[in-house]
């Protein structure tokens, strides 16, 4: 309805979303700092992270570095039991959260399959990856993506035709992180 | 999940909400149970309404204290989110607040009121209207408006964990009633152990009601664990590995020794062997107040174990 709408009137609705290609990935924790610096997150927290895996022994052996954050998840359990609708997504797809409407009940930090939400305990709220929404609304990438040296990141719009993310998710093959709980989540990591 | 987001005050909240739901459930049955126009059992009525407002009271205290910012409460009551178990059990725990204090205001001797209203300077005299004998009219009808609000707050506590997706540990169709049955079971001990505690004895007929309460609802505790941990066992990896948690990991004990043990199969015994004179040799029991306290408290214990349990175990569990 609202897209047969939004072509009418010559719109296109947006989706925003995250590709990853973790085999790039050095552990170089950028994207971290980054994060940080860019969002004044508190000592010792962080909304984005890297998870490290490692196999075998010397001289067969894998060390996988795998970056994970909020997964903007298209039907997101954090939104679905906020009691108090502070936590919300945007038609865009990014999951926020209303700072000045949280209570801090902590209810979708629990109830988020990927861990992705912590307790901000300099502000009393909830806090999570926004997709630097400030940035993307400014036009410009998220801080994370922005900052990667080996391009791991690929930020963009699902809906835009000729769009990279389009590209990578026609032509490669890729996974979503635990589909099981039926969260739908948006960052897509490439094989 | 490598913290634990929910802590005692929350597992507290759960118990004490339950206990409320419990205390309201056994004494609205006993106001509703007559005999001869008159009520069957009254002494379990009152005892179980002047007790019942006050545990979910300081649950709820508890619970604003375990926000973040705890000033911002009332935000609850701005919005309803019907997708949301806490926002609706939010509002169920107002309405059955709110009933349940009423309720006790129905049930409340007159010369308490009075004793109260006399030694009050002159000015707040008023207040006598309290006492309004019609009052014990509305008996029945609050009876029976708080009974689904009790229900609902007992069942509430388990939906509010059960609806979780991302905690394979919560999320089956038997947490909930598993906590219904808990909460009633709990606020049916809470009455035993104040009756028992109270200066005239437990009388027979009374104990013969709560321990029948009692049993079944143990029972029916019983027929939720045993298909919760033989279905979970069978049942995708997620919802094994966090089955491991009591199957052999940290809370193992305390489930299996403290809940299921000492909170379920020895008060069952205890109450059995209470009611033997009366199940096998239709004899009358005679209650032993020493044991029937003690059954209580267990009951009790395990109440809050098996929400220790759930609470802990539940967050620590995960799809990853």
């Amino acid at each position: 309805m609202r897209k047969e709408l939004a072509a009418r009137l010559g719109v296109r609705p947006k989706r925003h979303a995250l590709v990853i290609d973790s085999r790039k990935c050095i552990n170089c924790k950028a994207c971290v700092v980054a994060c940080k610096a860019e969002n004044d997150v508190p000592l010792g927290r962080f909304r984005n992270r890297i998870n490290e895996e490692t196999r075998g022994e010397f001289p067969k052996l894998l060390a996988s570095f795998e970056p994970e954050q909020c997964h903007h998840c298209a039907s997101a359990s954090c939104v679905r039991v906020c009691p108090t609708g502070a936590s919300w997504q945007r038609r865009d797809g990014l999951v926020l959260v209303d700072t000045d409407d949280c209570i801090g009940c902590g209810y979708c930090i629990i109830a988020c399959p990927y861990n992705a939400r912590f307790f901000n305990e300099e502000t009393r709220v909830v806090d999570k990856c926004t997709m630097c929404v400030h940035r993307v609304d400014a036009g410009q990438p998220p801080a994370c993506v922005e900052t990667c040296p080996t391009k791991v990141r690929v930020f963009g719009d699902l809906e835009a035709p000729d769009g990279r993310l389009r590209e990578l998710l026609s032509t490669r093959r890729y996974v979503v992180k635990s589909p099981q709980t039926g969260n739908d989540p948006h960052i897509f990591y490439l094989l | 999940m490598e913290e634990i987001r929910w802590g005692l005050l929350i597992v507290s909240y759960l118990f004490l909400g339950g206990m409320s739901a419990g205390l309201y459930f056994v004494s609205a049955l006993a106001t509703y149970l007559q005999d001869g126009g008159q009520p069957a059992y009254p002494r379990i009525a009152r005892v179980g309404a002047m007790l019942a407002p006050w545990p979910v009271a300081i649950g709820s205290f508890l619970l604003i204290f375990d926000l973040g910012k705890w000033y911002r409460f009332y935000k609850l009551f701005l919005h309803f989110e019907w997708h949301s178990p806490m926002s609706i059990g939010s509002w169920l725990l107002v309405a059955f607040t709110l009933v349940s204090l009423a309720y006790f205001w129905a049930w409340l001797p007159a010369k308490v009121i009075d004793s109260v209203v006399s030694r009050l300077p002159k000015r707040l005299r008023f207040l006598g209207i309290v006492a309004w004998p019609g009052r014990e009219g509305l008996r029945r009808p609050l009876a029976m408006a708080g009974f689904p609000l009790a229900v609902g707050v007992g069942i509430y506590t388990g939906v509010l964990l059960g609806a979780v997706q991302a905690r394979p540990f919560w999320n089956t169709n038997l947490v909930a009633q598993m906590f219904l049955f808990s909460a009633l079971s709990t606020g049916c001990a809470t009455l035993i152990l104040a009756l028992s505690l109270h200066r005239d004895d437990l009388e027979e007929r009374e104990a013969r009601l709560l321990y029948s309460i009692d049993i079944v609802l143990i029972l029916l505790e019983l027929f939720i664990v045993i298909p919760y941990i033989v279905h979970g066992a069978l049942s995708p990896l997620a919802v094994r590995q966090a089955l491991a948690l009591i199957l052999g990991g940290p809370y193992t004990f305390a489930f299996w020794a403290l809940f299921l043990t000492l909170g379920l199969l020895v008060p069952l015994a205890l109450e059995l062997y209470e009611m033997k004179p009366v199940l096998l040799e239709k004899a009358s029991l005679h209650p032993n107040r020493v044991l029937a306290g003690a059954t209580a408290a267990l009951v009790i214990i395990g109440g809050f174990v098996l929400r220790y349990v759930f609470v802990y175990a539940g967050q620590v569990s995960s799809f990853q």
